[in-house]
């Protein structure tokens, strides 16, 4: 369960701080899928990033199964991110010299043993994921080779291939077309409802909130949830 | 209110906002600047060093008047008071000045070629010294070096050898070859400083001066040279040295006398005729076509004759012992016509008394014995027969037709003869006693002239006198002296005294040239930094790059609101043009420390390529500016190169921070290029090496051909490599497959991954294969190697007459006392040292002479030779009889002084002066890395037709077993104590050059592994690019739980595999490139400096690439996943 309570985010500029996020909690169960909504500015990126642990809130929360984030030292958020929380982001963000497989791979290779899972082959349940994205027959591929709405297919196979609790995405069809966004969100949606995990995507796009059963508006730094 | 943007503001802005880059920028091409300027202030200061120290030397010497013989001393005052030279001239001052040996009485110090100056107070006015007078009476100054060496205090008694000079050939009949030094005993009564003309010295040569001043009365009485000198200094106020030299050649040509030039003319008793005669004994051929020609025009009547001592005359029943006979003009003598050509033997004239004592008359045969000198040192007695063609009175002679022959014609008796030969006094008669009471030199017997030049003709000539008759007989005494006067003068004027004795020299300017040096310091230095400079630039090459790439949404923008390519060009052109001319500014400073730092160097480390410690700071504005506009130049030119590639990068890229198009799997045209390009070129290598193998390629050049193939190979190989996908998927976990991840990254930029590789590649393979040739110890002793298989090298102060190869003459010179396997004797010119041991420009370099039996040997291995027959093909030595037809003389040098020193190429010619004649001296072979790269070498025939003056030998190369090379070396010692012979051993010798060689290579290793190692830095600036290039993806990769030290790893992994793939690629290319010569010296490996070397560029390419990933991963990298 990912649990956000009296969250604040403030930034310090020149002219005083700049607030973005206020008092926003939310909670969540694995198999929700949300859309946080709101236009350019309104922070859904800052709230998504201090989801992830990827930025630390001014003040208030955020834990996943009962394990809060803020409280953990950079290397146990970069090990608990890697474990279980996947991202898809606007831009995909592919390694150029890998290739498809090997790009969803790559959250694999960073397992130290350290961490109390043994060690394990991941490579199977990679090609799985591909199969899943409609890449089985470009699983070779470098990124150069492939089209926008494939590479983001690859950073969706690659954002699951720790099998995440949460996943989240920043704009996920952002830079697509209508059709391959349409393709790409049918295939998200469809790949958490397999996994039964936490899904939060920030979109300004309401056609692509729209697919989603639990939609959130950010204005004025505040979250509202919409209703349908 | 802020000002409106312009293009000189927009430039002032971007300077000042992107400064941290820009500093970086500046901060290369300053080091760029500030190593070329350096370079080149490094040949300045060698230069201005040189110069300084040979004007000290010289004092105030510009021209100086020399000769081999010596001359009148009053030829000084004579000049001074020619109304020519009041004026032009400022003062001359006589001196003598010989080569010695010094020690000291207690034997504690021994110094060779010692400069023995004989001078008086006339020297030191000469040169404005006020504080110096003398030396007096046995007083002796010494050079600081000199009294160093020796450990000489004021007051030490000190002796001093020197050759004792000798009218007479040494190498001719009646030259004295037993006593051929003289020691002369002083008192040391102060070191001269070297500020005042301590360390005098006309020869242009950096090391140190060994010099003493001896009273100039006191070194002409032990010299038996009364009142004569060998050296007039002159000083000149002529601004034009060239009109200086002219205008005291013409005043010398005027002032010199018959005696100047070797020559006396004398009138006869009772008058009536006039002879001339050479001051040793012989006129030269030269010296008789000129005076004969004088005598004709001035209606002489000349008789030549050749007055000779032989050791018997006579017939298988008697004989006259040591009789001198004249070989003349038989029919002149005898009064008729008849040429005495009807018998088929030679005719003799008798005297009525010779023909007496032997009881023969006319038609009676008779045979001569006499001593020839002939080469190689040898004293051989000859005979030949005659026919008693005529006997005259003995009056018919004169004692006037002999020459003056110490130890004969000034003896009481003939009991009372010490000639230079052998002589048995026992079989003297006492008619032959009553014969010189009466006659003395009157010769017994007479041949005709030209037999006796056949038979005693030596290189010092074939006439002893000329007898010249005025034609009609001069009406009384006054007529006759005014006539020999005449003949005197025109004599005088013909013989051209510059071209006959006397030598007019322009010390001063030679000097300055010479001081121009014989290697370009700022050439060297450029090459030797050339890495460096390579680096710095490339350095600020990356540097700007990277400030443009930090700034390519900008250029993006302002191309989408109308900047064309070019005005954008110009844009960072003009910002480059700043940033380079900061740098220039910064570099010019720089640079005079970085040749304030060699220059120390070269005093203290490296002082081995210099051989002096008197090398100091110049500073020459030229140079400064050549280092300043070079720098700028480069470096705008690798700026344009940069912002070459921006005209055909879209606007839309450009907006999205895209300035590189190239990604994996590149295009297919520069892949076919590669792929072609390192099959061909692996090919051409197998081609080589295979050619090398099989002989039809040299094999040093076939395989260094190969090295550099496989290494061009490589980087080809590695393009096509990297653009390949990859063979073995990325899977796993943990840090083997994270490295993995990193060297993928080497993938990401191919051509930019190859070029770093490529860099230190290339540097690595220079720095190799330059350690290949260093010179270590010296392995191979061999006949075919430097030391010719030769083990002990010996230098005589005095010419050794008698020959040192055979059995005799090294029981004469008492070299029996070692079991030497072969004893070769050179002659030798003394010149400038043409080796890398002296740093001026030699022009007028040291020939030695080797016989005919070196030649046979064929020793010496040769780089390079100009066969045209067979025989010269097998034994290039054999090159050195060569006639050639337009006359110039063959020569062999070595071919790292020909290349190095010389500056000269096979078939090159090398002109020399004697006198006044030039002599071309040709290059017909390079001899390989030998002993001989302080000479020429010549054919002994050529040497004695060219410099006759030279007698005897002054070079030996001995061979011993190798074992006993230290004893030889004090056996020879001592053995020629008395000749002043310092001996050496050959591999020391060439021990000695191979230092400077190696000097010079340690300078190019050192300053290119200082250049590899700011090219490393440059690699740790082409990964911090890759980094900030990529930082999406590695705030993507937190974002995925990587954490810092797997970047780190990461990066660790890919700088490893450009650094090891640099390393190993061009390592193994020079391995190959230099396996010959690794082969040849016994295999060893590289030095320790190489390895140190390349082992601290794969440490700071680590240190460099972890520093730059850790600082781009220190600024956070989420913007990098906000932008949009």
């Amino acid at each position: 369960m990912l649990k956000v309570s009296h969250l604040n985010k403030q930034y310090s500029t020149p002219r005083g701080p700049l607030v973005v996020l206020s008092d926003v909690s939310l909670a969540l169960e694995p198999g929700d899928a949300a859309a946080i909504m709101g236009p350019s500015g309104s922070g859904k990126s800052s709230l998504l990033y201090v989801l992830g642990g990827l930025e630390p809130p001014s003040a208030g929360g955020v834990s996943l199964d009962g394990q809060d984030l803020l409280r953990m030292s950079p290397s146990e958020q970069a090990s608990f991110r890697n474990s279980r929380i996947g991202f898809v982001f606007q831009d995909h963000c592919l390694l150029p010299q890998c290739s498809v497989i090997e790009n969803v791979l790559v959250p694999t290779l960073a397992l130290h043993g350290k961490q109390s899972e043994t060690p394990q082959d991941f490579t199977p349940h990679a090609r799985s994921l591909v199969e899943q994205v409609g890449l089985g027959d470009r699983i070779d591929h470098r990124p150069a080779e492939l089209s926008g709405g494939e590479r983001q297919r690859v950073a969706i196979a690659r954002a699951l291939i720790r099998r995440p609790r949460l996943l989240l995405c920043d704009e996920p069809t952002g830079n697509l077309d209508e059709g391959t966004a349409e393709t790409v969100a049918s295939l998200l949606l469809e790949l958490h409802r397999v996994q039964k995990n936490i899904l939060i995507a920030v979109t300004h796009s309401a056609r692509l909130a729209a697919q989603f059963p639990i939609r959130f508006e950010l204005a004025q730094q505040r979250l509202r949830r919409v209703e349908s | 209110m802020s000002k409106p943007i312009t293009l000189p503001r927009l430039v002032i802005q971007s300077l000042t906002f992107y400064w941290r880059t820009n500093v970086a920028v500046v901060l290369g091409i300053a080091a760029a600047v500030a190593v070329l300027a350096g370079a080149l202030l490094v040949g300045d200061s060698v230069r201005g060093s040189l110069r300084d120290l040979v004007l000290l030397r010289i004092g105030n010497t510009d021209q100086i008047v020399m000769s081999t013989d010596f001359f009148r001393e009053t030829l000084a005052t004579d000049l001074g008071s020619h109304p020519d030279f009041v004026g032009n001239f400022d003062d001359v001052s006589p001196i003598v000045l010989a080569e010695g040996l010094v020690t000291t009485q207690t034997g504690s110090g021994r110094v060779n070629q010692v400069r023995v100056y004989g001078v008086d107070d006339r020297f030191w006015r000469f040169h404005g010294v006020e504080e110096i007078s003398g030396p007096e009476g046995r007083q002796a100054l010494l050079s600081p070096a000199l009294a160093e060496a020796l450990g000489a205090e004021p007051g030490a008694t000190i002796l001093v050898r020197v050759q004792r000079p000798s009218e007479i050939p040494l190498e001719s009949i009646h030259g004295n070859k037993e006593d051929l030094g003289r020691t002369i005993r002083a008192n040391m009564a102060a070191v001269v400083p070297r500020e005042t003309l301590g360390e005098f010295s006309l020869e242009a040569a950096q090391g140190e001066v060994y010099a003493v001043f001896l009273p100039l009365r006191l070194l002409q009485q032990d010299l038996d040279i009364d009142r004569q000198v060998n050296l007039l200094l002159v000083s000149s106020s002529l601004d034009d040295g060239d009109l200086a030299t002219a205008t005291l050649e013409e005043i010398v040509r005027s002032e010199a006398e018959l005696g100047d030039l070797g020559l006396s003319l004398r009138l006869l008793e009772p008058p009536g005729a006039m002879i001339l005669e050479g001051s040793g004994g012989l006129i030269s051929d030269d010296k008789e076509r000129i005076a004969l020609e004088a005598g004709a025009d001035l209606n002489l009547e000349a008789r030549p004759m050749f007055t000779y001592l032989v050791n018997s005359l006579g017939n298988d029943r008697t004989e006259i012992p040591y009789s001198l006979v004249t070989a003349t003009d038989l029919a002149a003598l005898v009064g008729t016509d008849d040429t005495f050509t009807a018998s088929d033997m030679d005719p003799i004239v008798l005297s009525d008394w010779a023909a007496n004592d032997l009881g023969v008359s006319t038609g009676d045969r008779l045979s001569m014995e006499y001593y020839v000198w002939e080469d190689p040192g040898q004293l051989v007695t000859r005979t030949a027969d005659f026919e008693v063609a005529a006997v005259v009175p003995v009056d018919t002679g004169d004692r006037a037709m002999a020459p003056n022959y110490p130890g004969i014609t000034d003896s009481a008796s003939v009991g009372d003869w010490d000639p230079p030969f052998p002589i048995d006094l026992g079989r003297i008669r006492p008619v032959d006693e009553e014969y010189w009471d009466l006659y003395r030199t009157t010769p017994k017997a007479f041949i005709s002239l030209e037999v006796g030049r056949e038979l005693w003709r030596s290189r010092y000539g074939s006439i002893s006198s000329i007898r010249f008759t005025p034609n009609p007989d001069p009406v009384d005494a006054a007529a006759l002296e005014e006539t020999v006067a005449n003949y005197a003068e025109r004599l005088a004027t013909d013989l051209d005294a510059l071209g006959i004795g006397l030598a007019v020299r322009s010390v001063r300017s030679e000097s300055i040239e010479a001081s121009r040096g014989a290697t370009n310091f700022s050439e060297y230095f450029v090459y030797f930094s050339f890495f460096l400079v390579v680096s710095a630039l490339l350095l600020a090459a990356l540097f700007f790059k990277l400030s443009v790439e930090q700034r390519g949404r900008e250029l993006g923008l302002l191309r989408s609101v109308g900047f064309t390519p070019r005005m954008l060009r110009r844009l960072f052109l003009i910002e480059g043009l700043v940033l380079s001319s900061l740098g220039a500014v910064i570099g010019v400073w720089g640079g005079l420390g970085y040749a304030w730092l060699l220059v120390r160097a070269l005093g203290t480390w490296w002082v081995d390529a210099v051989g002096t410690t008197a090398v100091s700071l110049h500073v020459s504005n030229l140079s400064l500016a050549a280092g300043a506009v070079g720098g700028i130049g480069a470096a705008m030119v690798c700026i344009w190169a940069t912002l070459r590639g921006l005209g055909s990068v879209s606007e839309r890229r450009l907006l999205a921070g895209q300035l590189a198009d190239e990604g994996v799997g590149g295009t297919r045209g520069r892949n076919r290029l590669a792929r072609v390009g390192w099959i061909a070129l692996g090919g051409a290598g197998v081609l080589l090496i295979a050619g090398a193998g099989t002989g039809f390629v040299e094999r040093a050049a076939g395989f260094f051909g190969a090295g550099m193939a496989f290494l061009a190979a490589s980087l080809c190989y590695l393009v096509v490599r990297f653009r390949r996908p990859a063979e073995k998927m990325l899977e796993g976990q943990g840090w083997w497959p994270v490295s993995r991840l990193g060297l993928r990254n080497v993938t990401y930029r191919p051509t930019r991954s190859v070029t770093a590789i490529g860099m230190i590649a290339s540097a690595t393979f220079i720095l190799i294969s330059v350690d290949a040739f260093r010179r270590d110890a010296i392995t191979n002793v061999g006949p075919t190697s430097g030391l010719g298989g030769y083990t002990v090298v010996v230098e005589s102060l005095l010419p050794l007459i008698q020959d040192p190869a055979s059995f005799e003459g090294q029981a004469q010179l008492g070299l029996e006392g070692f079991d030497a396997v072969a004893v070769e004797p050179f002659r030798v010119r003394p010149g400038d040292d043409a080796s890398c041991l002296n740093l001026y420009e030699p022009t007028n370099p040291r020939i030695v002479a080797p016989s005919n039996a070196f030649i046979e040997r064929g020793r010496f291995a040769f780089l390079d030779s100009q066969p045209s027959t067979e025989a010269e093909r097998a034994n290039p030595w054999q090159i050195l009889h060569r006639v050639e037809p337009d006359g110039a003389i063959p020569v062999i040098a070595d071919a790292n002084s020909m290349t190095y020193v010389l500056h000269r190429e096979l078939g090159e010619e090398i002109i020399i002066t004697q006198g006044d004649r030039a002599i071309r001296l040709r290059l017909v072979a390079a001899l390989d890395d030998s002993i001989f790269q302080g000479e020429l070498l010549m054919s002994e025939e050529n040497f004695l037709e060219l410099f006759p003056e030279h007698d005897g030998y002054r070079l030996l190369l001995v061979e011993t077993e190798p074992e006993r090379e230290s004893e030889a070396v004090s056996s020879i010692e001592d053995a020629l104590v008395d000749f002043g012979g310092s001996a050496t051993g050959t591999a020391d010798r060439l021990a000695q050059f191979h230092r400077v060689e190696n000097t010079y290579l340690s300078t190019f290793q050192m300053l290119g592994g200082l250049g590899l190692l700011l090219g490393t830095i440059g690699l740790g600036a082409v990964l911090l690019r890759n980094v900030l290039e990529r930082r999406r993806e590695l705030a993507l990769m937190r974002a995925l739980g990587y954490q810092q030290w797997d970047f780190l790893l990461m990066s660790m992994a890919e700088s490893l595999a450009l650094l090891v793939a640099g390393l190993l690629t061009g390592a193994a290319s020079a391995f190959l490139a230099t396996a010959p010569v690794v082969w040849d010296r016994g295999g060893q490996l590289p030095g320790t400096l190489v390895l140190g070397l390349l082992g601290g560029v794969l440490v700071v390419g680590l240190v460099a690439s972890l520093t730059a990933t850790a600082a781009a991963l220190r600024s956070p990298l989420l913007p990098a996943l906000r932008e949009e």
